[in-house]
């Protein structure tokens, strides 16, 4: 289980010196390294390398496994392919066709989706706080939801490590959770117009404010096996891609460290099915890739595609669902934002766009000093904003059009915002299925049923309130909301249980022992934090037990 | 005048080293293409998207038009998705057949005419009934008709405010991002940043 494909090593040790951009060596190095062929059996076939599969490429690849990583959609070299333009960068969004059905249909293209060698890290805002310990027991505490069988001090060493690895930025100490046993690997970012708005805001209503963790680097930032990344140059465009490799997205981080151990990656090879041997395990993975079918035989799967795509893949097998489990339990965090327009220039285009965080709401008290009437609490968020985003999504939300809406439009550079992330339970009503009608594949699309229940409705209430006080206080005009949920998660949770869980607590499939899901499909709650940095730490934790039990 | 930003500013900064090669070329582009020539909708479609979303957002009288209703059918002539669609909507390119065909249903019940040839202020009326899906006519029971407003207003407003003369309007140079921004915050600009000028 060894394989001798070291050439990429000290590459860029040997050219960051005179090469700012040591990510243009390593991205080039994709095409290079294509150590496996089809005829071969390899160790593990990973599909999708987002947050989900790139830590976990990198550490199959890291133990000397031969590791070939499928990946949908395009290798991008951001310096010469991504343009500092909302439109031209669409292409970075997974833009199949899915079906938004319920009350609360859950956009998807540019929200809840990505396509590309990194996923949707190629446009994550990088926002990157830790749940806290009683995110994973909101059953033990409110009676509600599911218990994740991992306690948090088994997840905390890896929070430490991805933080470290990714070179996060933040403040230290850091005000909320319990201690943190090392610093950020950075001080934090600096912060922009709509953080110190917010700063305003919550300092007259006694609400505690930090600058928040962010995967992009506040300073320059060396890694054995990445190379140097570059400082941010606070050009605030996180969320149509990071050009200059100062965000942690997946390509300029554990994709490159994945290479570095020997691990093949091909892009545009879109998997279709998984085909299974007379014991029930997977044998080959089947995939389209330049118009023709290819099969990759392996003696394990890790599927890391996303909470649709790797329950939509499970589905159109008929996969690893003795539970019936498999595309059940659907979440999306409560994200209602409120924006206000202001008297000073606030240009919400610069800086990072998450750049201040309060987590005083994480468990919140009653505006009336009584109990709370609802289960689990968020986090509040300043926000910048590109403009086609912003005025595209108050054209739908605020419906304004005509010469209101060009007035409206006059104010960007005076706009900014706040938003919550907020946990959210599952609900029977919630959940992925097969259409009937086939997207241009000839696979069935996958239709979403969501809807906000009673506990996500007295959130977003209560959230209402906070952040509507908190741009009164710090002086906004033409307050409005953007009702949202974001972060698509559930369809294959784990537990301890086979009758009501896909996976068990290490990733592993009940129903096939060779099949692995590591991505925000498994997780058993919500949580009250953006969920990029929890994946990405569930992936090494994944990785690890799995390497434990080969042992 | 009300208040307005300088003309001029993203057309000065493209040629400048202050703007990526990429970037550069993609809004060069979009500034220089003439709009296509619709395909798949027919001449008389077309001319009613391009009345409606007239309506919806009205043109700078001192630029040259801004396209948005070409690069709606270009985008469906190619087949293109967002990603998504109302689960009660039919598929974009029905969609949009439809409700063009419903405004001017919608028009004629109220006003025995079709879009084109009523007022300004008519055409708003339609449109608002549209929007509030309360608009009158067969065709709104087989599409909903505040989904179909939405998703077009969306489309345009995202059509329009792509465009590098759009975004000179309101002041936006994030694209002239090269040197990176040092100064961000609350009142702080960079000397490529345009001040409003007002009235």
């Amino acid at each position: 289980m060894n394989n001798g494909h070291r050439q990429t090593k000290n590459l860029g040790q040997s050219l960051s010196s005179h090469h700012p951009l040591t990510i243009i060596h390593f991205t080039l190095s994709i095409e290079e390294n294509m150590p496996y062929s089809t005829s071969e059996t390899v160790d593990a076939v990973v599909i999708g390398t987002g947050a989900g599969g790139a830590p976990l490429l990198a550490r199959l690849a890291a133990a000397g496994l031969k590791v070939v990583a499928l990946e949908a959609g395009k290798h991008w070299n951001p310096t010469t392919d991504f343009a500092t333009d909302e439109k031209a960068q669409e292409k970075l969004f997974w833009t199949d066709e899915r079906l938004s059905a319920g009350n609360d249909p859950i956009p998807f293209g540019s929200n809840n989706s990505g396509t590309g060698v990194g996923g949707s890290t190629l446009h994550y805002t990088a926002y990157t706080p830790r749940a806290q310990p009683d995110d994973l027991r909101i059953r033990t505490d409110f009676g509600v939801g599911s218990n994740w069988p991992i306690p948090f001090d088994q997840l905390e060493p890896y929070y430490d490590e991805v933080e470290q690895f990714l070179g996060v930025s933040g403040p230290s100490p850091y005000p909320w959770g319990p201690d943190r046993k090392r610093r950020y690997a950075l001080g934090p970012l600096p912060i922009n117009g709509a953080g110190q708005l917010m700063q305003r805001g919550c300092e007259q209503l006694g609400i505690k404010t930090s600058p928040a963790a962010n995967a992009a680097l506040s300073a320059d930032y060396y890694q054995e096996g990445v190379g140097h990344r570059k400082a941010c140059t606070n050009r605030g465009f996180c969320q149509a891609g990071c050009t200059t490799g100062a965000k942690a997205s997946m390509d300029v981080t554990y994709i490159p460290l994945a290479l570095h151990h020997g691990a093949e990656i091909r892009p545009e090879s879109f998997v279709t099915q998984l085909i299974t041997d007379e014991s029930g395990k997977i044998r080959d993975v089947v995939y389209v890739r330049n118009g023709q079918e290819e099969r990759q035989r392996c003696r394990f799967v890790f599927l890391c595609a996303g909470t649709v795509e790797t329950a939509r893949l499970l589905l159109m097998n008929n996969l690893a669902n003795s539970s019936g489990q498999v595309g059940r339990n659907v979440m999306a965090h409560t994200a209602l934002q409120i924006w206000g327009e202001f008297d000073e220039d606030v240009r919400p285009y610069k800086g990072i766009p998450g750049a201040l965080i309060s987590e005083d709401t994480h468990r919140p008290k009653h505006r009336n000093g009584g109990p709370i009437d609802f289960a689990g609490g968020y986090l509040l968020q300043s926000i910048g904003v590109m403009p086609v985003t912003y005025l595209s999504q108050m054209a739908r939300a605020r419906g304004l059009w005509g010469q209101e809406l060009k007035r409206a439009a006059l104010a960007y550079n005076h706009v900014a915002g706040i938003n919550i992330l907020g946990d959210c339970l599952p609900d029977a009503g919630n959940y992925l299925e097969l259409a009937d009608e086939k997207d241009s594949r000839q696979m069935p699309k996958p239709r979403v049923y969501f809807s906000n229940g009673e506990n996500e409705k007295r959130m977003t209430a209560h959230a209402d309130k906070i952040m509507r006080d908190i741009w009164d206080a710090a002086g906004a005009k033409n307050v409005w909301a953007f009702p949202r949920n974001a972060h698509i998660i559930g369809t294959c949770r784990m537990g301890k249980n086979a009758n009501t869980a896909v996976v068990n607590a290490d990733g592993q499939s009940f129903d096939i022992p060779n099949l692995y899901i590591s991505d925000n499909s498994t997780f058993p709650s919500a949580l009250s934090v953006n969920p990029a940095l929890t994946i990405m730490a569930l992936a090494l934790r994944t990785a690890d037990r799995f390497l434990e039990q080969q042992k | 005048m009300p208040e307005h930003y300088p003309n001029g500013t993203v057309r000065a900064l493209l040629p400048t080293d202050q703007v990526t090669e990429p970037t550069r070329q993609a809004l060069t582009e979009r500034l220089e293409t003439p709009p296509p020539k619709p395909d798949f909708f027919s001449e008389t479609e077309f001319s009613l998207l391009e009345a409606i979303c007239n309506r919806l957002i009205p043109q700078d009288k001192n630029q040259p038009p801004i396209d948005i209703a070409g690069s709606i059918d270009e985008r469906l002539v190619q087949n293109k998705s967002d990603g998504w669609r109302y689960d009660t909507m039919p598929a974009d390119g029905e969609a949009y057949k439809l409700g063009l065909a419903g405004v001017d249903e919608t028009a004629s019940l109220l006003f025995d005419s079709p879009f084109q040839s009523i007022s300004d202020t008519r055409q708003d009326l339609v449109l608002q009934q549209v929007q509030q899906g309360d608009a009158p006519g067969e065709i709104w029971k087989k599409l909903p008709a505040n989904r179909f407003f939405e998703e077009l207003l969306a489309e345009a407003t995202t059509n329009y405010y792509s465009h590098p003369l759009a975004q000179e309007a309101i002041g936006y140079v994030g694209m002239a991002d090269v040197p990176g921004w040092q100064r961000i915050g609350l009142n702080q600009l960079e000397d490529r940043e345009p001040k409003i000028i007002d009235g």
